[in-house]
């Protein structure tokens, strides 16, 4: 395939509170349906988007887990969680809703070096 | 050096207009490309035509219209972000009753299929308000 590009899709606020985390993904799905290669990493406050059993509807606002289930039927299976971040906010990998690779800031640093762009929010 | 430009924050409020602005001047004057310009989340504000600053302030949505005329840089407004935010295309403000003139001179409003096309095709992507 022509121009495939690696593009890192860093999280690190939670998901819910305001629209920006929801178009954020809206953005790495459409990466993906233009045949990019999407990786997406949670960093700091991001780790508690993870957390399953949100209760969004709460504050009148969408629940945006399911879209992170549905991440694998875009091709997006590098989702990635950095582990000191864990740590840090007192998150253990029980307690995470989706599939995820819980990986060492160390080895996210590679992945963000070998991206061809990196994306925040 | 091709180049395309994100912005993802609202004008006066912050400071990545203004900054993106700027870095854009450098880079058409050191004969770079700008592939593309980019308003996403709240950077949509940028091209809110009834925008009225105080005269003695930079108008920062006249600033891109003039960008567009002079150097022919495309700035495109994201559709989905736009429309939550009521920053209608004219037609669908005629269809949905909305506000037809919203959007000022020079902007056209398009999906994120364009954003990633940019991507694709530039050597760097640079986002402004993140």
């Amino acid at each position: 395939m022509p121009n495939v590009k690696t593009l890192v899709f860093i999280i690190d606020k939670p998901l819910h509170g305001d629209i920006r985390a929801q178009e954020f993904l809206d953005m790495a799905m459409m990466a993906a349906a233009f045949g990019q290669r999407v990786v997406v990493v949670f960093e700091g406050s991001g780790v508690y988007g993870l957390i399953k059993e949100q209760r969004a509807d709460v504050l009148g606002l969408k629940n945006i887990t399911p879209v992170l289930s549905a991440l694998s039927v875009y091709d997006i299976h590098d989702i990635l969680v950095e582990q000191e971040s864990m740590l840090l906010k007192g998150v253990d990998e029980s307690q995470l809703g989706i599939a995820v690779s819980v990986q060492s800031r160390s080895e996210i640093k590679q992945t963000i070096d070998s991206a061809n762009h990196l994306f925040s929010f | 050096m091709k180049i395309s430009i994100q912005i993802n924050a609202s004008p006066y409020q912050h400071q990545a207009s203004d900054t993106a602005w700027h870095f854009i001047q450098a880079a058409l004057q050191n004969g770079h490309e700008i592939y593309r310009v980019f308003f996403y989340h709240d950077g949509i504000y940028n091209a809110l035509r009834d925008s009225r600053p105080p005269s003695d302030e930079r108008n920062i949505v006249q600033r891109w219209s003039t960008l567009n005329e002079q150097m022919g840089v495309d700035l495109v407004v994201c559709v989905s972000s736009a429309q939550r935010r009521g920053l209608l295309e004219q037609s669908v403000g005629e269809k949905v009753g909305g506000y037809e003139r919203a959007l000022a001179d020079g902007f056209r409003i398009a999906g994120l299929g364009l954003l990633m096309e940019a991507v694709i095709d530039s050597d760097r992507h640079v986002t402004f308000g993140a």
